[in-house]
């Protein structure tokens, strides 16, 4: 058996099991660890599998641990941390009432200011699934206590989540810039104009489902006078401190935004304790949500990652970048296909596993039909963004639903996410189409 | 035969181009009996995994960084020490020489079922600053330092308060402020834009990273017909002339372009840097003992690796370097 | 028994994440406001990271909690959607064996070896490793007991236990 037939039997293998309610990661690292010992079972071209258990154990082994070994991503299960906290200590709350309240008269108004909460989290954060598994665990547990639709209060955020690779700072422009020797703040400056473009998309997506079914959203039915307005804004502010502490934490110079997660953490426990909202043993519970919550997205990423170690092997990834560039296709077909190529594997793949896979195939054909590289740069992380909310492996999706648990099934949100992902396609040509719009701030600095 | 190569970079920059150079020659000399499927980027290993992937023949061959580690790859690390050598290519030379050619290396390479191909390097280290600039050793106390290995560790003697970030955060930690100065090398330093972030730029002519390069799983290496080997280590070989010209070249522009973008360029003085050399002395003492430590004899590797930086010294002075002798 | 050794192992992930938190929190105070900081901070912070993410994986299991698509066996009987239950265990056990086998190799050869991270302190590199595979062991293990109680559950006739718990000592997670 040749490997790119093993890659692509694997593909559907996933897309078999998932639909069999296999829990995911196992689907995936159990999938790639098969076809790992199956490719190097047949390297020498008959079945040797004696010389395959090593390879395939070191593979399945560095994979996993090396994605949990990591200090970079300590910011998720502190964001994760910060989220649960900041609830028991109702200082989500406070925020979510004083959102509700300035805006009762926006329809779906707390789901928008959610999103503008993402896009604003996104500046601060390099990732989106950081972004997605903060957010998300504020906004959607608050927006379902206010008797919100499940799949707006889910969608949205994991939507929203998407937001943070566009926006600056990012990890994928980062890798991006380094892949393709491009500079990385003209990148950062390049995915401004989009990231805000795909913001207001989906504030419009909100707008329209929220017009059309008003019991989505319901409104605030308290009456609501000055003094209220005045007290709800007084009240919401630990929250307003801990985002000044981040924003000037970090663009002060003072901490990294890895280091970001961990003093705020600090700081809103200490908020809460002195409040006296927080007790010890609500801090051990709320961490308790935090570690299970974490695991469950961790090991999803850890298969995820076995998994594209062994499609690296199928070579099935450059099999089909070559097969589009040997087509010779005309500049709109181009286009196309490379849109199809990064949303058929990202439908299965991770970002930063799509890029390392197709990249140094993909740019050199960028560069032979005379495109520019940075506006390219934001086509692509517009479209691994949309990956993380596609089924049936979106990163994202699976985070809000590791955050909201079993209330809402994961088939629900993916049915949320449908509108939102209408809006994203529509996005995604207007970038491509007009490159000035990733240009113009690059060009003008 | 199609062999398996992980690397953990990116295929493009100094290091990428020379790999895709050596995978080029190897395919070209074997008259295509080879060929090299390179995985870029960590796809399929991370540089942390890179020894027991290789070792374990997830790939057949690949990218080793030394400092990921310290223990298996102790003998290799001697091309990290700060041995006053600011010369890529006389670097490259001297390491790839003992590498290739001492017995107690190669004994101890085969122990981890490894074989050596050829060596990469960082070239020379030198330091960028934003808001302060280092012109004597003295400047460096207080001064909050991104620093790497011996000699990030020789700052920190002098009073720097080491800030642990990778080079790719240093240009935002650069901007805000958050570190002060960030150890790094020419081409790099260019090549991530920093010359936006600092004001001075401090040649320390002080030692270079070298300690990374291409090893091969043992057993595949041992299963190819012994032309095929030969072809490999030859097309290891000449990847350090190739990259010394690709790096002498490109530092030399990245310096440039730190001078156009108003950059101060600060030679350290010769009375300062040998300061540095004597504080970071010790760190090549520990190498020692820490080689010696494992059985082989680290004070006879010492005296060899300095009597090889000094032939390709040498060798540069009388002939020049070979892309220079080539062209005439 | 087995309970038990869930409840610490997750409150080891708790304490570990509250490590993460202080240790990092500790390096940017110390830096802003004594211009030092802590040793191999970068290092104990991944191995921290081992701990906070792995250990918990029994636990996550044990409740359910594995993220798991439902849009098929959502529309089917609850005996066939029972049965995808236990099959989806079942692969679990498949996919995990070759990571715990990998992690023994991993553990027994680092310590063989004595590797260790470079750094001010030279930490070594085992305990994560040991850390990881006692996580997806524990895992491995609770799984199986699951198989084996829910096909017995499925013989008798009865519904799954909300929880590896059994019927009864449901726990929130
Ligand atoms: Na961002
Ligand atoms: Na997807």
């Amino acid at each position: 058996m040749d490997p790119t037939t093993i890659g692509l039997i694997a593909f559907a293998a996933v897309i078999v099991l998932l639909a069999l309610r296999v829990p995911i990661a196992f689907a995936l690292a159990g999938v790639a660890s098969l076809g790992t010992f199956a490719i190097f079972a047949f390297r020498t071209g008959t079945f040797m599998p004696e010389r395959a258990f090593t390879p395939t154990s070191s593979l399945v082994f560095s994979n996993s641990f090396d994605l949990v070994h990591s200090y970079d991503l300590s910011m998720i299960p502190l964001f994760v941390a910060l989220g649960h906290i900041a609830y028991r200590a109702e200082i989500t709350t406070k925020i979510y009432h004083a959102a509700r309240v300035w805006l009762a008269s926006v329809p779906g108004g707390v789901a928008m200011a959610s999103v503008v909460g993402c896009g604003g989290f996104s500046a601060i954060t390099g990732s989106s699934i950081a972004c997605a598994s903060t957010m998300g665990r504020i906004c959607s547990p608050e927006m379902l206590r206010m008797g919100y639709d499940k799949r707006l209060a889910t969608a949205s955020v994991a939507a929203g989540g998407t937001l943070g690779s566009l926006i600056p700072p990012s990890v994928l422009f980062i890798i991006y810039g380094i892949f393709t020797e491009t500079s990385i703040s003209a990148l950062f400056l390049a995915g401004i104009i989009p990231g805000l473009l795909s913001l207001a998309g989906f504030l419009i997506v909100i707008f329209f489902w929220v017009w059309r079914e008003p019991e989505a959203a319901p409104a605030f039915t308290g009456k609501i006078t000055a003094r209220e307005r005045f007290d709800a804004a007084i009240e919401a502010w630990p929250a307003v401190a801990l985002f000044v502490i981040i924003v000037g934490g970090i663009y002060g110079g003072i901490f990294t935004a890895t280091e970001a997660a961990a003093v705020c953490v600090s700081a809103a426990i200490l908020i809460g304790f002195a409040q006296r909202k927080l007790t010890f043993a609500g801090l051990w519970e709320s961490l308790r949500e935090t570690v299970i919550q974490t695991t469950s997205i961790f090991i999803i990423a850890a298969g995820a990652k076995i998994f594209v170690a062994f499609i690296a092997l199928t070579g099935v990834a450059s099999d089909i970048v070559s097969f589009v560039s040997d087509a010779n296709l005309s500049v709109v077909l181009l286009l196309v296909a490379i849109a199809i190529i990064y949303l058929v594997l990202g439908m299965f793949l991770d970002p930063i596993g799509i890029m390392v896979l197709t990249l140094p195939l993909m740019v050199p054909l960028v560069e032979s039909y005379g495109w520019d590289l940075i506006w390219f740069g934001v086509v692509v992380i517009k479209l691994l963004e949309i990956g993380l909310i596609t089924p049936p492996v979106g990163l994202n999706v699976f985070v809000i639903s590791g955050v909201v648990g079993k209330d809402v099934p994961i088939d629900r949100i993916f049915s949320g996410i449908l509108r939102f992902l209408s809006i994203d396609v529509l996005v995604l040509a207007l970038i491509m189409a007009f490159p000035i719009l990733s240009l113009l701030i690059p060009s003008s600095m | 035969q199609d062999l398996f190569v992980g690397e953990a970079g990116p295929n493009r920059g100094a290091r990428g181009e020379s790999l895709n150079f050596f995978a080029e020659q190897v395919e070209e000399m074997s008259g295509g009996d080879l060929s090299l499927n390179i995985q870029w980027g960590g796809a399929l290993f991370k540089a942390g995994a890179a020894l027991s992937g290789i070792a374990d023949g997830v790939a057949d061959l690949g990218t080793i960084i030394a400092v990921y580690f310290p223990q298996e790859m102790a003998p290799y690390r001697i091309a990290d020490m700060p041995l006053e050598n600011s010369d890529a290519w006389v670097g490259m030379k001297a390491t790839d020489e003992i590498m290739r050619s001492n017995e107690q290396i190669t004994e101890y390479l085969a122990a981890q079922n490894l074989v050596y191909l050829g060596t990469f390097t960082t070239s020379a280290v030198h330091i960028g600053c934003k808001g302060t600039a280092i012109r004597s050793v003295e400047d460096i106390e207080g001064l909050k330092v991104r620093g790497v290995g011996a000699y990030g560790d020789t700052f920190g003697d002098f009073g720097a308060n080491l800030v642990p970030m990778s080079i790719y955060d240093a240009y935002q930690g650069l901007d805000t402020g958050l570190i002060d100065c960030s150890q790094t090398y020419s081409y790099a330093t260019a090549a991530l834009k920093q010359q936006e972030v600092i004001d001075s730029y401090t040649l320390l002519n002080w030692g270079q990273t070298g300690a990374l390069g291409i090893f091969m799983n043992k057993q595949s290496f041992d299963g190819l017909p012994a032309e095929q080997q030969d072809v490999l280590l030859e097309a290891g070989r000449m990847m350090s002339d190739e990259l010394g010209r690709l790096i002498t070249a490109d530092n030399e522009a990245a310096i440039e372009t730190m001078r156009e973008a108003g950059v101060e360029i600060i030679e350290l003085p010769a009375e300062e840097r040998s300061k540095l050399v004597e504080e970071g002395s010790k760190y090549i003492d520990e190498w020692v003992e820490q080689v010696s430590g494992l059985g082989l004899d680290g004070a006879a590797m010492l005296e060899e690796y300095r009597g090889l930086l000094e032939k390709y010294e040498e060798e540069r002075d009388s002939q020049g370097y070979p892309w220079e002798r080539e062209q005439g | 028994m087995l309970r038990r050794i869930e409840r610490l192992l997750v409150d080891l992930a708790i304490i570990s994440v509250l490590g993460l938190g202080v240790l990092i929190t500790a390096t940017v105070l110390l830096r802003a406001f004594f211009n030092s900081g802590v040793p191999d901070a970068i290092v104990m912070v991944a191995e921290l990271m081992v701990a906070a993410v792995i250990l918990p994986l029994a636990a996550t299991t044990a409740n359910r909690a594995h993220i798991v698509v439902e849009f098929v066996s959502n529309r089917m009987p609850p005996r066939v959607r029972d049965g995808l239950v236990v099959f989806g265990s079942i692969f679990g056990l498949l996919a995990l064996a070759p990571l715990i086998w990998a992690g023994w190799r991993e553990v027994t050869h680092t310590i063989a070896s004595g590797g260790y991270f470079f750094g001010d302190l030279n930490l070594p590199k085992w305990p994560g490793r040991v850390i990881f595979l006692a996580g997806i062991s524990f895992c491995w293990l609770r799984l199986a007991i699951m198989v084996w109680r829910d096909i017995g559950a499925m013989r008798r006739g009865e519904p799954l236990a909300d929880t590896g718990y059994g019927p009864e000592q449901t726990e929130e997670a």
